[in-house]
């Protein structure tokens, strides 16, 4: 349970509040409403290479992590399909640090040609550690390019290629600055033992003068249905065969979206498992197999994946995955399984409150989605879960008919 | 705007664990430290790979230790601590196995009723450790194919011998001929009441002090166990090549001390400069000048028995010498001039600020605890430590880097095209 109060400045700035003493620490998250999925086809990978320019100075404040580490501080970003977001904790006397500098960068980020190639070749870096330089590394390009072939999740939050980030253009950087980093476009929210009172008159004196600028319009992400199945096989130097089967689900906010997270908890959540217990303990199919949902705004996807036991064939592998869905659509799930489940929503959700940052995350996460009722709320959403309304889901929703799979082959060498 | 003023943390309070100790003379520490309905309890052995004298019975104890006990099977236990939401984590190093339950206060009798179980009672079904051996040999495999893992295991056989026990790698055809009795052998020998203790935090009652004791009291007292740790026997430029690589990934450094040695925290201190922060050395050089990686780190790592100081970071391959070269110039350039005050004053605020984040919550304070106790100390040492980095002068670091850091000992290792 996380409480709450709620202010927003006249230049359209959201601020949240939670009161926690808990420890002498505050977290201070600023989140922005864009991400990979407001970039255009040919500048993709944009979002996230902004989120690094971000670090790059202003002319009040030439290294932002300077006064950071000066007040004991610790921060860091992330950028998703659907926003990015800036957070950072420090013991909670020098709380108002946070927010001056997050203030200042939101209206005074100096980008010029040099800092903009230097962290070019970092995110290019990042993008050959992460996605090139490792076995099955181009899997999510893959993937999400055979299920999203009407909207911009097709492309992941690194880009498609190194070479829209090689080619982005100061005046596109500047241009993406302008028209999402405004106040109207974010989400200031504070979890510390200061009273939310207090916090808003820091939000109100160090974000207050900065321009109200028109809040970004967005595009809502739409996805046609797969119309598959769709298959695609990959023969490359993987150290085990994989196959991985990816669903279309419903939005976050959506009902479809909580039976989803649901049901790959049945499939996936712990060791007593469906997937780990029948096809890694009793049948070793795989050496290891998973259940999960990717968590966009939009429609995301739900994934089956797994690695084969060596002898193991893929028909074998993806018959066995769908046998598992045949099991959940036939024969409903006792109340003891489901209980099982719903007992972890809740302790999963009181082990996610135990520290400052997440709370603040959170905050700031369910405001942008639009529904605060959800943020205490969505443990009542899984317990009105019923058995056969998941059998129905499975029986109607995943199919192959509406599925995309990827299997790696290994090559010999 | 101008910029808030900075108030400076007074040295934090770290907060003491109280002492039990139970009849068969373990430990059990307890913090009440939380009331948020959670309780966490560790159990920490003297059972690390380093005391293993058949390759991988170490960790296969530890991991199949919940794969069926005298009243329960591998099933039953995850089902019902599935069913309470509780969490089991078994991990391993070099020196210790530790076996942590976390779990809502409301479900905690039934959490330790299967701690009980795990711990004192289980009986290591020969079906089950088949399925952990096959399961684990190809996890090895895939692990394996990674550089970063790779390099890992190279630049541990390169600090302290391919055969030295904190440095030694197995093939994974060692799986094979891992059995059942080499396991119940090393928990016979190292799951005993020699070496054991306990940290029980959160929001704890007398009930789980009572609890955590019984199953304390249960463990045998066993044979005082020995193991030999030789010298360390480093090479000094190692290389693996792997094949179509984009990156190298890059390690160097050098065997030094424990943390119980006097130069330790200065040479903590030093690692800090070099890489412990975004705006350290390596960081600013590597990354933010020359964008030859994503990220260039340092540390000073302790072990039981011996301990390391190490640079590492995956670069682009074609600028691969380039990077080693930044390196070593930059640790020259750290032992030929002290650092400014206002670098010594960001590294005292990076150690400091990442001390009071581990008060964040209940169970980081209880890590504290746990390290401190490995290391024959208790939380006084967090609080003299951060004394002692407050007092640390830039020549001091500037004269412990040059004891130490002497290029011509550095062991560098290179995993890549």
């Amino acid at each position: 349970m996380i409480d709450f109060k709620e202010h927003t400045l006249a230049n359209g700035l959201k601020v949240l509040a939670n009161y926690d003493d808990c420890s002498g620490m505050a977290a201070v998250n600023l989140l922005y409403a864009v991400g990979s999925a407001d970039e255009s086809p040919d500048r993709t990978g944009f979002a996230h290479l902004f989120e690094h320019l971000m670090f790059r100075g202003t002319a009040t404040v030439p290294s932002y992590d300077t006064p950071v580490q000066e007040v004991c501080g610790e921060n860091n970003a992330f950028t998703s399909a659907d926003y990015t977001d800036f957070y950072l904790t420090m013991p909670k006397e020098n709380f108002l640090t946070g927010l001056w500098l997050e203030a200042d960068r939101m209206r005074g980020l100096n980008i010029n040609a040099q800092t903009l190639e230097v962290e070019k070749s970092v995110v290019i870096e990042e993008f050959r550690q992460r996605y090139l330089n490792r076995p099955y590394g181009e899997q999510w390009h893959t993937i999400r390019e055979m299920v999203y072939t009407t909207s911009p999740y097709r492309w992941p939050v690194i880009g498609l290629t190194p070479d829209h980030i090689r080619e982005a253009t100061l005046e596109e950087v500047r241009g993406f600055y302008d028209r999402f980093y405004v106040p109207s476009g974010a989400i200031l929210s504070v979890s510390a033992g200061i009273e939310p009172e207090r916090v808003f008159e820091a939000a109100e004196s160090y974000f207050g003068h900065l321009p109200a600028l028109p809040a970004p319009v967005r595009a809502e992400v739409q996805q046609e249905p797969l119309a598959g199945p769709v298959r695609r096989v990959i023969e490359a130097a993987v150290p085990a065969d994989q196959i991985t089967i990816a669903f279309l689900m419903e939005r976050r906010t959506e009902r479809g979206y909580y039976l989803c997270d649901l049901l790959t908890d049945l499939l996936a959540g712990g060791e007593s498992a469906r997937l780990f217990q029948h096809l890694v303990k009793q049948k070793q199919i795989f050496s290891a197999a998973n259940a999960y949902i990717t968590g966009e705004v939009g429609q995301g996807m739900l994934i089956l994946t797994g690695q084969l036991c060596s002898g193991v064939s893929v028909e074998q592998a993806e018959e066995a995955l769908y046998e598992e869905l045949r099991l959940l659509a036939e024969e409903p799930i006792g109340e003891y399984e489901l209980q099982k489940v719903k007992n972890k929503f809740e302790a999963n959700i009181t082990f996610g409150e135990l520290n400052v940052m997440n709370k603040a995350m959170n905050l700031g996460f369910y405001s942008m989605l639009g529904d605060m009722a959800l943020l205490n709320g969505e443990i009542d959403i899984y317990r009105s879960i019923t058995a056969e309304e998941i059998a129905s889901y499975v029986r109607t929703r995943l199919t192959p008919q509406r599925s995309a799979t990827l299997i790696y082959r290994k090559t010999q060498q | 705007m101008k910029r808030p003023p900075i108030y400076f943390t007074p040295s934090p309070k770290v907060p003491h664990a109280t002492l039990h100790t139970c009849a068969n003379g373990t430990r059990l520490y307890t913090m009440h430290n939380s009331n948020q309905g959670v309780v966490r309890v560790s159990f920490i052995f003297r059972a690390g790979t380093s005391w293993q004298s058949v390759p991988f019975s170490a960790s296969a104890t530890v991991n199949t230790l919940s794969e069926g006990t005298e009243r329960f099977s591998a099933l039953e236990i995850a089902e019902r601590l599935d069913f309470v939401g509780s969490y089991f984590d078994a991990n391993i190093d070099r020196d210790w196995a530790v076996l942590t339950y976390c779990s809502l206060s409301k479900f905690a009798a039934e959490t330790f009723e299967i701690a009980e179980q795990v711990i004192l009672h289980p009986t290591f079904p020969e079906r089950e450790l088949e399925v952990y051996r096959t399961k684990r040999k190809e996890q090895l495999i895939v692990q394996r194919s990674k550089p970063d893992h790779l390099s890992r295991e190279l630049f541990g056989r390169s600090l302290f011998g391919a055969d030295h026990p904190y440095g030694v790698t197995s093939p994974a055809e060692a799986y094979d001929t891992l059995c059942r009795g080499d396991v119940e052998e090393f928990y016979r020998t190292h799951y005993t009441a020699e070496g054991c203790f306990a940290v029980l935090c959160g929001d704890i009652t007398e009930e789980h002090i009572a609890l955590t004791k019984a199953i304390l009291e249960g463990l045998p007292n066993g044979p005082r166990c020995e193991r030999t740790i030789p010298a360390p026997q480093p090479t000094l430029r190692a290389t693996l090549k792997v094949e179509g690589a984009v990156q190298s990934c890059l390690k160097v450094g050098l065997p030094l001390f424990p943390r119980t040695h006097p130069d330790f925290v200065a040479m903590q201190m030093v690692a800090t400069a070099l890489g412990g922060y975004f705006g350290s050395r390596l960081m600013q050089n590597l990354r933010e000048r020359n964008g030859y990686t994503y990220g260039a780190y340092a540390a000073m790592i302790n072990l039981d028995r011996s301990g390391y100081f190490v640079m590492s970071a995956d670069v682009a391959s074609e600028y691969t010498e380039e990077a080693i070269g930044e390196i070593f110039r930059e640790v020259e350039r750290f032992c030929a001039e002290p650092m400014s005050e206002q670098e010594l004053q960001m590294v005292k605020n990076i150690i400091f600020g990442d001390v009071m984040r581990i008060f964040d919550g209940p169970f980081g304070v209880a890590d504290v605890a746990i390290e401190n106790i490995q290391n024959g100390t208790d939380n006084d040492y967090t609080e003299k430590l951060l004394r002692q980095v407050a007092d640390t002068t830039a020549e001091h670091l500037q004269a412990v880097a040059a004891k130490y850091l002497r290029p011509n000992h550095f062991i560098t290792t290179i995993v890549g095209e």
